[in-house]
């Protein structure tokens, strides 16, 4: 495979379907990252279905798993609906991290958990945990349909107009802050856009109001004067503004690097012409879906160079960690776990949602990390032992430790781990199996390495 | 593999009975100076609800025990106990009465050393089973190669062993030693040579201590609290009361005794229906010019508290406690100024029109807080909350409530007024103030509305509260809910409840067990949901586990705490009055299940 920066040279062969030849196999290592970029991690079973099927059926069954989906939903939903209306403040947050823990639509989570970062709803300004899980479940329902449908769900969500101080937007006050997340930060971006459009923008939205769990219009606050924006003039309603920022060539673009940075780097800035292709397809029907189909499938994606060099959120560390080992634990105790890691669900620090990337890591909270990935795995403590290694490596048919060691090592780190490998088998030769495995599982959870997906 | 073993340990099972004991009393094997004691001089009265072939249905037939014993652990568990059965030639029940029947002892003793007596009623059988035992730890040695680790050592007369090289026992007679250090139980045998002194049953504080216990205990318990209390994690914690207000209010008195005290003792007497545990701690706390004199109130100014009966009440607390007293010692009590502090009386000055809190609201109360907790009771036609929350209240005498009554009513209008902009600053909905009457007296009602609520068989958790001011009788009623507050002006006009005699000045909390499991009863999806994500419990194990909650509380009828002052010491009553849920018909055969 041409080395990743060749690719970046090339926009047509980045972005054409990996096809495995004897160059490029398909490989153990090639499925686990598709898995732990679009899945959080990797499960046994996952991995060998991957194998078995090619790249271009792992891509397919991430997109839409076979099984019925429906059934496993209604049961979270009604789980998730009923602990809300309990007055739980964190229900939401634990029953979500729950959900991304069990889910069989894994990629799904993982492209709710993108835009829950993209809109930065803070749950904090929204006092009903009704309204943020009725935020959540948007996000999950249109994660990998169509981006207009996305936005116009978002500007009408009372739970995101009350996190964005666009409670009540009035004729004679404007409430900027719905008109300016949707130019600067959900569309065509700061830089394609001036204060005035922002002004002209909250013009066209007075007229809102939040009341209760819904979105009213109240028509004698609406100012229906002409309005200029984005370079077109008009009596502009919300949904106009909606529909035109949509319409603008540049939001394709803010849309198109926001997967980039999900699914491929947070640090390499991609050059304009290198995300031209994706983002003139995406321009076209703005379909989620197949925009991160094509990335998911690309040469790219699959090449030497982008795998195992992102640094993997803590939400992303630890679900991904629990799904690999076929585990449930304490979705409360983890959030607050996640919080003291930097990612407080549901409360992003800023408007612009978390920096990502190296922000993750600093001395700290790679302690933090490491601590965290003990506790998942520690026999005890605050997790309750619940995962366990051994039993795992034994449901998969490795009862030996020596194999057992092997088989967690696949799973967990199957490429780019040799020297964490070696240092971790030194943990097996004392103490019980199932304890010399926890303390493996754990040297590997806890390496720079496994920080990296 | 476990038949193999019997049969290996056959033969060894008629080895001859080591020496008998030379000491009479158990205790006599402990040392002088333990940190704590437990003895069981009527295990008889223990092994009872074991021994009944009705309760054991009962239990048998609850959904977690089935699991349990339906499950690879359970099924090993009752495998042996009943290849034990085949091989003693004896029910679990019988053996298990007979082993212990006896009486049993168990001391902690610093560093670390825990040393146990139990007395056999069956000396044979005590040994029969102590060679099956062996021969399972022979066997599992000499499958390691190291079958010598189990010979004993001679310690006089007397064989002492060890199974798994950190524990030693030894049989003397139809007593065995177990302790967890070997030097431990060398000391216990040769103590039995030694003078009385060097006993337990020399020392003082243990004599004063086992004297209080009641002759009827089943189980006894004695602690050194004075050598307790130089465990820095221990002092940590009577010292922790002291900087939280509401703990400081509530375990005023008792904290100060369990610091002034040098030993705690406690009885657990069985009775049929239920249990009855004592505690008595050589500490009275009767200083009064202690901070905590709060919580001892002159009784001449202070009124029994009677219990108020009110329908479907779950607890009811009554404290002994001076208000005004307890907030004039709070530079004292709470020397750190927080926040939450500071808010709190900025708050009761807007709300009390600049009053002062100590001098000219608190005295305006007599010494005594009743709280009452009760079931709600929810017409479904008006709206039942998602979740339950019982209703709960607190009532204070006042001195005068023709004078202070419409000061309080004003504050509390103030305070919901407050409640209401707040929410309305949040968009979330207020309350609407009404006036009610009962019986007679006037009632401040704040309810909210279920206008424009289509599901009301599924209302947010506000719809629990009503919350509700009255000044019946001379009396504050603060309750969270309208109806209980009805419930406990009809009860005060009464005079009701079993009302306690002259001058005791005990605290007291009743509890109803009925109620209370009544109450998690009709939260129990609230519970498992709760469970699911607190534990990481898929819902099958979380509906199993609150399950078993449920049918503990099933067992428990009524508890009745007393704490109060006997003469120079502080002591506790605790009264456990248990019920038997009835026994399901017969479902079958149940392999797994305990016979």
């Amino acid at each position: 495979m041409a080395p990743r920066h060749q690719l970046s040279r090339d926009p047509a062969a980045a972005w054409a379907p990996y096809a495995p030849d004897a160059a490029r196999p398909w490989t153990l290592a090639r499925a686990s990252h598709l898995y732990r970029r679009a899945a959080f991690g990797a499960r046994a079973e996952d991995l060998v279905r991957a194998l078995a099927g090619g790249p271009e059926q792992a891509v397919a069954e991430l997109l839409a798993p076979p099984g019925d989906l429906t059934a496993f939903d209604r049961a979270r939903d009604a789980d998730e609906t009923a602990a809300c209306r309990s007055g739980r403040s964190d229900a939401v947050r634990d029953w979500w991290l729950r959900r991304m823990i069990l889910s069989p639509h894994p990629l799904r989570e993982r492209m709710a958990l993108l835009w829950h970062a993209h809109f930065a709803l803070d749950a904090a300004q929204v006092k009903e945990a009704p309204a943020v899980r009725r935020h959540v479940a948007l996000l999950r329902e249109h994660a990998l349909g169509s981006y207009r449908s996305l936005v116009e769900a978002m500007v009408r969500d009372p739970a995101l107009l009350a996190s964005l101080g666009a409670a009540a937007s009035r004729r004679g006050q404007p409430a900027e802050g719905l008109a300016r997340a949707l130019l600067e930060r959900w569309t065509v971006g700061a830089e394609h856009c001036a204060e005035e459009d922002v002004r002209e923008a909250a013009r066209a939205f007075t007229g809102t109001f939040v009341r209760g769990d819904e979105v009213i219009h109240v028509a004698r606050e609406h100012d229906g004067g002409v309005k200029r924006v984005l370079g077109r003039t008009g009596p502009f309603t919300g949904e106009d503004v909606v529909q035109i920022a949509l319409a603008h060539p540049a939001t394709a673009e803010t849309v198109v690097r926001r997967l980039w940075r999900a699914f491929v780097s947070e640090v390499e800035e991609p050059a304009p012409a290198l995300l031209a292709p994706l983002a003139r397809s995406f321009a076209a029907g703005l379909d989620l879906g197949r925009l991160a189909g094509t990335i998911l499938r690309s040469s790219l994606f699959f090449s030497d160079a982008a795998r195992g060099q992102r640094i993997t959120s803590p939400v992303e560390l630890a679900v991904g960690l629990v799904r690999s080992l076929e585990g449930l634990i304490a979705t409360s105790t983890l959030a607050r776990d996640l919080d003291r890691l930097g990612q407080r669900l549901l409360h992003p620090p800023t408007a612009r949602g978390w920096a990502g990337g190296p922000a993750w890591i600093d001395r700290v909270t790679l302690l933090r990390r490491q601590a965290l990935a003990a506790a998942l795995l520690a026999e005890g403590g605050a997790y309750g032992g619940r995962l366990d290694p051994r039993e795992v490596a034994a449901r998969h048919g490795h009862a030996d430790v020596n194999a057992a060691a092997d088989f967690l090592a696949d799973l967990l780190l199957p490429e780019g781990g040799e020297a964490v490998r070696s240092a971790a088998r030194a943990e097996l030769s004392r103490g019980a199996p199932g304890e010399a495995l926890r303390r493996f599982a754990i040297a590997i959870a806890r390496s720079p390495e496994y920080q990296l997906s | 593999m476990l038949c193999e073993l019997l049969l290996v340990a056959g033969p060894l099972l008629r080895a001859p009975l080591a020496a008998p004991p030379a000491a009479d009393d158990l205790t006599d094997w402990l040392p002088a100076d333990p940190l704590l004691v437990i003895e069981a001089p009527r295990p008889r009265a223990l092994f009872e609800p074991l021994l009944d072939a009705e309760l054991a249905a009962v239990v048998t037939s609850l959904p977690p025990w089935q699991a349990w014993a339906a499950s690879p652990e359970g099924r090993e568990f009752w495998n042996v106990v009943r290849t034990l059965e085949a091989t003693l030639g004896l029910d679990w029940r019988t053996a298990l009465a007979r082993l212990a029947g006896g009486g049993a002892v168990l001391a902690v003793a610093p560093p670390e050393s825990l040393l146990l007596v139990l007395e056999a009623e069956d000396a044979d059988l005590l040994l029969r089973l102590h060679t099956i035992l062996l021969g399972f730890a022979r066997a599992e040695a000499a499958r390691e190669g190291d079958a010598s680790r189990l010979d004993p050592v001679r310690h006089g007369d007397v064989e002492v062993w060890s199974f798994d090289g950190k524990e030693v026992h030894a049989i003397v007679g139809n007593r065995l030693l177990f302790a967890n250090r070997r030097e431990g139980l060398v000391a216990a045998l040769e103590r039995r040579a030694a003078s009385p002194g060097a006993r337990l049953a020399g020392a003082e504080g243990w004599r004063a201590a086992r004297a209080t216990a009641g002759p009827d205990a089943a189980v006894r318990l004695y602690a050194d609290l004075a050598r307790l209390k130089e465990n820095p994690g221990f002092a940590r914690g009577l010292e922790e009361g002291r900087a939280n207000p509401l703990a400081a209010l509530l375990f005023a008195g008792i904290v100060e005794a369990m610091r002034e005290a040098s030993w705690l003792s406690a009885g657990l007497a069985v009775a049929d229906e239920g249990f009855v545990l004592r505690a008595v701690v050589d500490g009275a706390a009767d200083d009064p010019a202690s901070p905590a004199a709060f919580a001892r109130p002159d009784p001449a100014d202070a009124p029994a508290l009677p219990s108020l009966a009110v329908p479907g009440r779950l607890a009811a607390i009554g404290l002994h406690r001076d208000l005004h007293g307890f907030y004039a010692a709070k530079d004292e009590l709470f020397p750190e100024r927080t926040s939450s502090l500071i808010f709190f009386e900025n708050m009761m000055g807007i709300f009390f029109t600049g009053r002062d809190l100590t001098d000219e609201v608190l005295a305006e109360t007599r010494p005594g807080v009743r709280l009452v907790v009760a079931e709600q009771r929810h017409d479904p036609a008006a709206g039942v909350p998602e979740v339950r929350i019982p209703a709960f209240a607190a009532v204070l005498a006042l001195r005068d409530a023709g004078e202070f009554g419409e000061v309080i009513e004003e504050a509390w209008q103030k305070a919901l007024g407050l409640v209401n902009f707040t929410r309305g600053q949040d968009a979330l909905p207020g309350l609407i103030l009404d006036r009610g009457e009962q019986n007679g007296t006037k009632l401040t009602i704040a309810r909210f509305s279920t206008a424009g609520i289509d599901d009301r068989a599924h209302l947010p958790p506000r719809f629990n509260y009503s919350p509700t001011l009255a000044l019946p009788q001379n009396h504050l009623v603060l309750s969270s809910t309208e109806g209980l507050a009805r419930d406990l002006v009809d009860a005060l006009a009464r005079g009701a409840g079993a009302g306690p005699e002259a001058g005791d000045q005990d605290d007291r909390v009743e509890l109803d067990g009925a109620g209370i499991g009544a109450a998690l009863a009709a939260n129990r999806e609230a519970l498992v949901r709760s469970n699911m994500i607190d534990e990481g419990h898929t819902r099958e194990e979380a509906e199993l586990e609150i399950g078993a909650l449920l049918a503990l509380i099933g067992f428990v009828d009524e508890v009745d705490l007393r704490v109060g002052r006997r003469g120079a010491t502080t002591g506790a009553r605790l009264d456990v009055h248990l019920r038997r849920p009835a026994a399901p018909a017969p479902a079958g055969p149940r392999d797994a299940a305990p016979r």
